[in-house]
């Protein structure tokens, strides 16, 4: 019960949200000028090949692992649970969340924008859709793996249900590291440091259960902070169980750091 | 087209404008004068919507900056300080994003722009990475952006700072120019500028309004005399103290001996003229006087005067 109401609510506070942003169109001018960069600057062209060239590694790691004999574990499970995956996956967000504001705000271009008839909250939301479209695009080559695959081979290895809980968990860490992301680029004008706070507390967060392992600290608390671990959800929807809990937990956490960040562009708004 | 009641910007441990009042009217060009730090670019900060004052309230065409600031911001075109652009889009693209953004479509939009690089003269410029421009032709883009859906009110905040002196022609003369069909409010550190382009000037020091007026006003009525430059057949010594003895005089400088004749720059207190005092003394002591004039006071008399003195009130 009161999880469908949570639901509701999170639903209805961004549905409240798209509208405001979509309201005159500047929303939209905003995202595309946002993507434009992004595809304007040589580093989404670089990440784009060194995501592509890490996936295609694992894909091809799995493949010949799994030609040695039976093993217990899908194809995807394989490809997305290897080392180069997840040394891959954590450079991406500071890299393509650390301009978003700290550029603005060292060139000076935060004051035309928001002198403009633009509302701070149309400006947050073009920002960050434009980092998940990009973040979006860069995993559609990998899939591209799996579908050929799928093609030439004569039995179901990649199971639906497995790829498309891969699919769904990349996207909301995703979502939720890319809103991580925007609270540190908008906290600063020098892009590095941004690059740097996204990363540690991405990582940090995926490591919560790893890093509790071996620290004295009582049961109950390990186990509570467990649910937090991002490392748990991603085996199980790695297996296919796609499990709501997950969604309600990455969306209402993005939107509270979104939330944050507004407030954080809006402070600087009144003092800088 | 402004008005601006009781405005105070205070930040951590400093007031950067108290409580300022000043009006605009449709059809003026108004200069913004005073010494960096003076609260120019807060004051317009505050009037683009940029950051909220800490009390006193600003109307921009009717609208409140505060409550209304969507409504205000679609009646300015601000060229903040610096003019603060995307180095790597084109003159175009950049004019075409802030056109769409601001609210214009289509044929709108694109007439906008053509209209814009058409009078800030960037049509050789339109395809050029805004990176590899001069600072000149940055500044234009910056113009181009602000009057590019044909705003009422044009905010400039310092428009020819750092730019050579054609260029600071060039855009003086666009102002002249723009002035025509729209209201100005331009802010400088620069007097020649407001004496060239402004209707009017409000004089603003340590956040506080020393002065609004025109130009040739503020000359006039203001607490400064000129100075008055005289040549003189005497021993200099002796000439510059006897002319300091006469009340009034505050400072006697010599310019210059040319054999028995010297040149003094006098300045006496501001409104009153001493000039026949000392064609007296010359007279008195038998010293030949072949030149005494009078120089009008400058505006930049004016503005040390306001801005140097420490304030009465
Ligand atoms: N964001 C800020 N935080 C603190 N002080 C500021 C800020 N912006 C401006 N000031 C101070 O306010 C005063 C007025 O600055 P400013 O309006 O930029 O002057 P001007 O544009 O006339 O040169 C300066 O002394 C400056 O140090
Ligand atoms: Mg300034």
């Amino acid at each position: 019960m009161a999880f469908t109401i949570t639901a509701c609510v999170l639903l209805g506070i961004i549905i409240l949200c798209l509208l405001k942003f979509l309201a005159g169109g500047t929303g939209l001018v905003l995202l595309g000028k946002e993507l434009r960069s992004f595809f304007f600057s040589p580093i989404a062209w670089v990440v784009l090949a060194l995501v592509m060239l890490l996936n295609g590694l694992s894909f091809t790691a799995a493949l010949a692992d799994l030609r040695e004999g039976e093993r217990s574990v899908t194809l995807t499970a394989y490809t997305f649970n290897s080392i180069q995956f997840w040394l891959a996956y954590f450079f991406i967000f500071p890299v393509i969340t650390m301009r978003l504001f700290a550029e603005e705000q060292k060139l000076g271009t935060i004051e035309t924008l928001l002198t403009a008839p633009v509302t701070t909250i149309q400006l947050l939301l073009a920002k960050y859709l434009a980092a998940v479209c990009f973040y979006i695009i860069l995993w559609l080559p990998s899939l591209l793996n799996f579908m050929l695959f799928q093609m030439n081979s004569t039995d179901d290895h990649a199971s639906i249900g497995s790829l498309a809980g891969s699919y769904t968990i990349i996207l909301l860490v995703g979502m939720f590291n890319i809103a991580i992301g925007c609270l540190a680029s908008a906290l600063t004008k020098n892009q590095l440091v941004a690059a740097m706070t996204c990363f540690t507390f991405c990582l940090l967060h995926f490591l919560l259960g790893f890093i509790l392992q071996n620290l004295s600290v009582p049961d109950a608390f390990r186990e509570t902070v467990t649910h937090f671990s991002t490392q748990i959800h991603v085996r199980a929807f790695i297996d296919g169980l796609i499990d709501t809990r997950q969604i309600i937990y990455y969306t209402s956490f993005s939107v509270l750091l979104l939330s944050i960040t507004y407030h954080v562009l809006e402070f600087r708004k009144w003092k800088v | 087209m402004i008005k601006v009641s009781n405005l105070t910007k205070r930040f951590v441990g400093r007031t950067a404008v108290d409580a300022i009042s000043f009006n605009v009217e449709p059809g003026e060009i108004v200069g913004f004068l005073g010494p960096n730090g003076a609260g120019k670019t807060t004051t317009i900060r505050i009037l683009t919507g940029y950051m909220p004052a800490t009390s006193g309230s600003a109307m921009i065409a009717g609208h409140d900056i505060f409550k209304e600031s969507l409504k205000a911001q679609q009646r300015i075109g601000y060229m903040p300080e610096n003019v603060p652009l995307y180095d790597d889009m084109r003159v175009k693209e950049y004019l075409r994003f802030r056109a769409l953004l601001k609210g214009m479509r289509g044929r709108e939009a694109k007439n906008g722009i053509a209209e814009a690089i058409d009078l800030c003269g960037l049509s050789e410029m339109r395809s050029k990475m805004i990176g590899t421009l001069s600072k000149g032709y940055r500044q234009r883009v910056g113009l181009a952006d602000a009057l590019i859906h044909n705003p009422e009110l044009l905010i400039l905040d310092e428009p020819t700072n750092g730019l050579d002196p054609n260029q600071i022609r060039r855009v003086r003369k666009l102002i002249k120019q723009l002035g025509l069909s729209h209201t100005i409010l331009i802010s400088t550190h620069i007097l020649s500028e407001v004496e060239m382009t402004c209707d009017r000037v409000i004089i603003l020091d340590r956040g506080k309004i020393r002065a609004a007026d025109t130009p040739k006003n503020l000359i006039k009525h203001l607490r400064t005399a000129g100075h008055i430059s005289i040549e003189i057949n005497a021993a200099a010594d002796i000439a510059a103290n006897a002319i300091k003895k006469i009340p009034r005089v505050k400072k006697v400088i010599k310019e210059s001996t040319e054999q028995e004749w010297t040149r003094f720059t006098v300045r006496a207190e501001s409104g009153t003229d001493v000039r026949e005092d000392i064609v007296k003394l010359a007279n008195e002591n038998n010293w030949a006087l072949r030149e005494i004039h009078s120089h009008g006071a400058s505006l930049e008399d004016v503005f040390v005067e306001l801005t140097q003195s420490p304030p009465t009130d």
